[in-house]
Parts: C-alpha cells; structure tokens; sequence
C-alpha cells in the first residue's frame, strides 16, 4: 500500500472523475451565479415592490441598477479570494 | 442490406403515395381538423386525470374508473368548481382549497412502489448465512445495488459518507425506473411524465443536499455561505440570490427527468398518429417501425434517466457533503491557511448555486 505522502491530502481520492470536476467548478459557478442573480434579484424586486406600491418604474430602475452593481462587486470580490487562493 | 434498401425506399413511396391521397379526399381544413384531433388526443393521454381509462382493444369503447376526490377548503366554500374558458377548475391552494384527490399518476406511482416492494422481498437475500444471490431476479437486483453504492453513492459522494445516502439513492432509482418502465406497458401511464411528481422527487434530494451541508460545515458555517461573503450591508441583496441559487439544481432534477419522459411518449404517439393525420393507412408503414425503434429507445431512457436522475442526486448531496470536507481540490487545502473568515466562506462556497 502506497504511503501517504506529507502534506499531501488524498481524501477523496475515491471519487470518480465527474465529482472531481464538480467540486473544482463549484466556487466558479457560484460567482457567476452571483453576478447573474444579483440581476435577476435587483429587476424581479423592484418590479414586485413598483407593482405593490404602485411607483412604477422607480424601485425596478434603482433597484436593477443596485442589483446589478452588488452582483458584480460579489462576482469580482468572488473572482479576487479565488485568485488569491491559487497563488 | 440491399434488402433493407429497397424496403426502406418501399416505405419512403408509400408516404409518398399516402400524402396526396389524404389531400384529396379531407383537404386542407379536413387535415387541420384531424391534427387538432390528434394532439388532443396525445394530450390528454399524457396528462393527469381523476379517472383512470382503459381501453377496450379493437373497439372506440373505454372503461372509466373515476378516482375519489379529495378536497380541503381551508374557508367555506374555497373549493367550489369554477366555469371557466377551460371547463370546470378546481381552485387552487391561492384560493383556500387543499386537493388532495387521487389520480392516474398517483395511481401509477403506489402500483411502482406495491412492484418495487414486492419485488425487492422476493428477490433479497434474507438468508443472511448464504451471501451470494440465487437466481436472475436476485443477481439483477445485487448487481444495480452494487452498482448505485459503489458507482454512483461512493464515486460522487465519498467512501465515509457514501454509504450513509445509499439507501436514499437506491430508493430513488428504483422508484423512478419502475415509473418509467410502467408507462411503457399498455393501459398505464408515466407518472415521471408529470412536473408534480418530478419536483416531488427533486425536493427530496434538496432537503438531503442541504441536511448534507449542515451535517458538514455546521448550521453556522451553512448560514454563513448564504451571506455570499460579502459586507453586510448588501446582505439584503445577496441573501436573496444565495437562496434563489440553492433551487437551481433541483429545478434542473425536475425539468430534466420531465420533459425526457415525456417527450419520448409525446413523439411516440405523434409518430402514430401520422397515420391519422395523413390520413391513408401506407403512412403505418413508415411510422410504426418509427414508433417502434422510439419505444426500445425509451425502453432505454426510462434506465438512462432513474441513472441521471441517482447520479445527479449523488453529486449534489457529495457537494454538500463538500462543504465540510478541505483537501478535495488544490485551492480548498490552501484554504487552511488563511484566516478563519474565509474558512467558514470557502467551505460555505462548495454548495453555491
């Protein structure tokens, strides 16, 4: 039986391929995730809240321009700690 | 193969044939008419219903069996049928009104399980001093056991924790392949070909994915990822989206496994129904042997698709089980060393979206 070899972890080596691949694209996936739902959140909220309150369109510009913008900063904040990570 | 050929050209002249003759004799309207007819018909053959038809072969005569209905109103008079556009609707569970009734595809689903039940104690092996199976049924059922525990629950989630979801992933591929293969025999139907019961099953393995996810990181290591890792004060927006973003692979495990199945019985039937709509008996030539060829392919999807179905589960729980997990990949062990922040965000980043 082969030794472990220090500081290198082999746990989950029993995984297949597919698992693997997942895992790794997770954290990426998540960041795109966070750029796009932040869209998706800011457009579909301020449409709902103009809709109950009835200040059509104010809340869906403001908050898409918000929606946006904090999916993005969490896309690049996201893109920044994985980028440091691999270093 | 020559033969083949000169079959297959055979076949092509008697669509062609066919197709002017139904011109002839319905038109253009005639033909519209028996399109309309026969969508309606294939409709209607794969959507639920509160009864239960069988049809009597070569004969237009069917037998109705009308299932009990079962109706909650949460306030009087919440489940009074409607006259609507449609015909007569039941309100919904927005308007105070719990349907509980019992149709074709609930019908189909206890047949699945009285089938997987029973089958499952005939073909164990409940003698626990002789280890190896006897017998076709029982080597059958050890080898897709085998094969889910060791393919799909160890390879997608891992040796310590695999075996800990096992029994659910056998559960679930069971049940979904006798579903898919119910709906191949005559006088039943598919319940995986209905969205309710799809999603039914998809919010079982997300309850299990996020079980996994606490189990592993912690209920605060769980709620931290939630956060996204951002300043608080954008919590209000990314808490938003980190929730919206845990429902998106169980709303791929529900679509997925709906729209193959049901697609596969729509074309078949479409396939069939050519003959109708073209309106010449030669199109059964072509199409028969079509719909034949798309029932041995679905004869294999409904395997494929309980397979799709386990092993997408597998993954996604093996992901939450992830979050607990440091060393899988290169940059999780470099997360070690950094601060204890991170920890919690990068442990909390294995389930994501």
């Amino acid at each position: 039986m082969a030794e472990k070899e220090p500081g290198k972890d082999t746990e989950g080596s029993e995984l297949g391929e597919t698992a693997r691949q997942m895992r790794a694209a997770e954290p990426y996936i998540a960041a795109v995730w966070k750029l796009t739902g932040g869209a998706v959140v800011g457009v579909l909220g301020g449409y709902f809240l103009d809709k109950w309150l009835g200040t059509s369109p104010w809340f869906l510009l403001g908050l898409s321009l918000v929606g946006i913008s904090v999916g993005f900063y969490g896309f690049l904040h996201e893109m920044a700690r994985l980028g440091k990570r691999k270093r | 193969m020559r033969k083949a050929m000169v079959l297959l050209v055979g076949l092509m002249a008697g669509v062609a044939f066919a197709s002017p003759g139904a011109q002839d004799e319905h038109g253009g309207t005639g033909q519209e008419k028996e399109g309309e007819d026969v969508a309606g018909y294939i409709l209607h053959h794969v959507s639920d219903s509160p009864e239960y038809e069988i049809e009597i072969p070569l004969s237009h005569d069917h037998k109705a069996i009308h299932l009990p209905q079962i109706l909650i109103p949460f306030r009087d008079g919440a489940c009074t049928p409607q006259q609507t556009d449609h015909g007569t609707v039941i309100p919904g569970l927005g308007a105070g009104c719990l349907d509980l009734s019992i149709t074709k595809h609930t019908v189909m689903m206890w047949l699945a399980a009285v089938l997987l039940i029973g089958s499952l104690l005939l073909f164990s092996n409940r003698d626990k001093t002789k280890l190896v199976p006897r017998g076709t049924g029982a080597n059958l059922f050890e080898m897709l056991v085998l094969f889910v525990r060791d393919e799909l629950a160890i390879k997608n989630i891992g040796k310590e924790e695999g075996p800990r979801y096992t029994p659910y992933l056998l559960t679930a591929f069971f049940f979904i392949l006798f579903m898919n293969l119910l709906g191949l025999f005559p006088w039943m139907a598919t319940a995986t070909g209905n969205i309710a019961v799809t999603c039914g099953l998809a919010l079982c393995t997300f309850v299990l994915t996020q079980v996994a996810g606490i189990r592993a990181a912690g209920l605060g290591g769980y709620l931290a990822h939630l956060t996204g890792g951002v300043a608080p004060w954008l919590w209000p927006i990314m808490v938003p989206v980190e929730i919206l973003g845990l429902f998106t692979k169980p709303f791929a495990l529900t679509i997925r496994l709906f729209a193959n199945m049901l697609a596969g019985h729509i074309v078949i039937f479409f396939l069939l129904g050519l003959i109708f709509m073209l309106g010449h008996p030669a199109v059964a030539l072509v199409s028969v042997p079509f719909a034949l060829g798309i029932y041995l392919l679905e004869l294999f999807v409904a395997f494929v698709q309980a397979y799709v179905f386990t092993m997408l589960s597998a993954l996604f729980i093996g992901m939450g089980v992830a979050m607990g997990h440091h060393g899988h990949g290169e940059h999780e062990h470099a997360d070690h060393k950094e601060t204890g922040h991170s920890h919690d965000h990068g442990k909390a980043h294995m389930l994501g979206s």
